[in-house]
């Protein structure tokens, strides 16, 4: 093009960029006012009084922000126990509009800013920040659930936040999606070695898991599993000079020879494997126990699996209709004041910081979770981790009992000078101390044992010098909240 | 002794000797660039069979902290070396599962990261880090 050329070339471009740039602004503000209207419908219908409000307490919205989440704040409590079930259901499950943000201080190791990539434990916090600060923690729990259900352990980080990421986005969408995704996940499929699979060699690895831990259980036979890794074969690891790896599927390293999978017959490919397993009738109930388990304590009755199994299918198998008919299951709500769920150590560790309004501000919750037994992206194996009353070992108990030490030393629940004078009542002392961590569920029996703690504390002072001992009374407050972080009705939910 | 503290002591030894020449290099500069700091910038870097991956391929000048993390099954170390092979640092033998820091001042050049056990350099487990101005 000559001079010229180019010359008149930009002159069109100059001309026409008002136009345009109008046009793009018109387009901006229309979308901005959909988002408002849309922002101003879902708050009103979040302010609506339920018609099902009745009966639904703080003590409801407690167990359901625990079972969905990392618990429940005293304001969150009060204001979704006034709004009624439906509507606590919808934020819980949706999410606020816009989507997850995370509010609050960004977490500081030692005064620098997280790294998770490059940093040794930053992947850990930078997960557990987003526990702590999440608007949208049901997002994180799922994530937690699939991190778990499709554990994958020993890669390199890069590898483990991108799937971290993967997992978050498909958390509560399609099941069929989340598993065209798990397949072709790098850090998936050098674990399980699906990478290098080929149809010289075919791996069984993978193919097996897919049945035995993914979505079957039982149901399928060993000539299943081979006749699948020849169906999964293809995927070659592409090691780049840096020492970094790409994954590409090659038709070359694929066997597409007639299989015979699971009673049906054809020359099957990675997806066709992928819709075989979930059309499985034995995959919804499969997927369904283990969801429930994760909520509720007590197994499902007969009834509850084939209702929650026809909701599942109803909804082409997206997982967001199934965890809402879980979490406004009555079984859910039993017993709200003997709670029979054990908190897993992420909950356990993200729920005491969030709870009471605390922050990561040291490296220390990397290496508690690594004691009590449940580092994130280091699952032990692809099966995951054992849960529920495994998690209570001597060792961990005591981990936790060094959480308690964090948070009353570095949260919120800190004791102030001056805050908690040695006059103080028992009753008041004990109460002052429940409402520095968040006012969590006591059983009177513990509460009766920290009153008593309370009444005897001061027993060898003289009482004259007592009005005079407030380094003291901070003492037994820093000493009430810390084991009321750290009680027995503390590690359950 | 423990692996750690092995590790600890070799680095110390390593970055000992380039630490200072860093300083007489910076006392030489003038006290105005000596009261300059230098950052600090975190490498994670996996070894596994038979590769060795660095979590960024170039960092500012000023101390590096090599994070190893050995995802493989068998024993790995980490040895810097300049291109000319003038070794400035290595970890000990780091076992399978475990992790160690590994911590020096590099100035602008390239660095050769390497693990030197048996023939696993030769195998693929090498790779290169970019230190700019």
């Amino acid at each position: 093009m000559s001079a010229v050329g180019v010359a008149e070339a930009a002159q069109a471009v100059v001309a026409d960029e008002p136009v345009a740039e109008a046009a793009r602004r018109r387009r901006r503000a229309r979308r901005a006012a959909r988002r408002r209207h849309g922002r101003r419908q879902a708050h009103r219908r979040a302010r609506q009084p339920s018609a099902g409000s009745a009966g639904w307490t703080e003590a409801h919205v407690r167990r359901l922000f625990w079972r969905a989440g990392f618990g429940a704040t005293p304001v969150e409590a009060r204001r979704w126990a006034k709004r009624g079930k439906t509507a606590t259901l919808d934020f819980v499950v949706n999410g606020p509009p816009g989507g997850a943000q995370l509010r609050g201080l960004e977490p500081r190791v030692d005064g620098r800013t997280l790294d998770p990539l490059n940093e040794w434990g930053d992947n850990v916090l930078w997960w557990l920040d987003r526990m702590v600060r999440t608007t949208y923690p049901l997002q994180e729990k799922m994530t937690l659930f699939w991190h778990d259900h499709f554990a994958t352990s020993d890669q390199d980080t890069p590898m483990m936040l991108a799937q971290n990421r993967m997992l978050r986005r498909r958390a509560l969408g399609s099941f069929r999606d989340l598993l065209g995704d798990v397949t072709r996940d790098p850090a998936m499929q050098l674990f399980l070695s699906l990478a290098g699979s080929t149809k010289d060699a075919p791996n069984e690895n993978f193919a097996r898991e897919l049945m035995e831990l993914f979505t079957l259980g039982t149901g399928y036979s060993e000539r299943d599993v081979r006749e699948a890794a020849r169906a999964l074969t293809g995927f070659i690891a592409d090691w780049h000079d840096n020492g970094t790896v790409t994954i590409q599927y090659e038709a070359d390293e694929h066997d597409d020879g007639v299989k015979t999978l699971l009673g049906r017959r054809g020359p099957f490919g990675v997806d066709d494997v992928l819709d075989l397993v979930v059309a499985h009738p034995k995959h919804a109930p499969f997927l369904v126990e283990k969801l429930w388990s994760f909520f509720v304590a007590t197994p499902p009755s007969r009834e509850t699996v084939r209702a929650l199994v026809a909701t599942y299918r109803a909804n082409d198998l997206r997982i967001k209709p199934l965890v809402r008919a879980i979490l406004e299951h009555p079984q859910l709500y039993r017993k709200l004041d003997a709670p029979d769920l054990v908190k897993c150590p992420v909950v356990y560790v993200a729920g005491a910081l969030r709870t009471t309004g605390s922050h990561i501000v040291q490296g220390y919750p990397t290496w508690l979770l690594e004691t009590m037994g449940q580092y994130p992206f280091y699952p032990p194996s692809v099966a995951g981790w054992d849960w529920g009353p495994a998690w209570m070992s001597s060792n961990s108990m005591r981990q936790r009992f060094t959480l308690g030490n964090y948070v009353v030393n570095y949260g919120r629940p800190r004791v102030r000078r001056g805050s908690a004078p040695a006059t103080l009542t028992a009753q008041e002392a004990y109460e002052l101390a429940w409402r520095a961590v968040a006012e969590p569920q006591v059983s009177p029996a513990t509460r009766a044992a920290l009153v008593h703690l309370a009444a005897h504390f001061f027993d060898d002072l003289d009482p004259d010098w007592r009005d005079k001992a407030d380094w003291r009374g901070e003492a037994l407050q820093a000493t009430l909240r810390h084991l009321l972080l750290v009680c027995p009705d503390s590690q359950l939910h | 002794m423990t692996e750690a503290m092995v590790v600890w002591r070799r680095t110390v030894l390593a970055g000992g000797v380039l630490g200072a020449l860093l300083l007489a290099a910076l006392v030489a500069a003038g006290p105005a660039d000596a009261r300059r700091q230098l950052p600090t910038t975190s490498v994670g870097v996996g070894a596994r069979e038979y590769r060795l991956a660095a979590y960024r391929t170039s960092v500012p000048r000023g101390t590096v902290r090599f994070n190893l993390a050995n995802y493989g099954e068998d024993g790995h170390d980490l040895v810097v070396r300049t291109l000319g092979g003038h070794e400035l640092a290595r970890t000990g033998e780091v076992r399978a599962g475990r992790r160690v820091t590994l911590q020096l001042p590099l100035a602008p050049g390239t660095y050769r990261l390497i693990c030197d056990l048996a023939d696993h350099e030769a195998r693929g487990m090498r790779t290169t880090l970019k230190v700019t101005r």
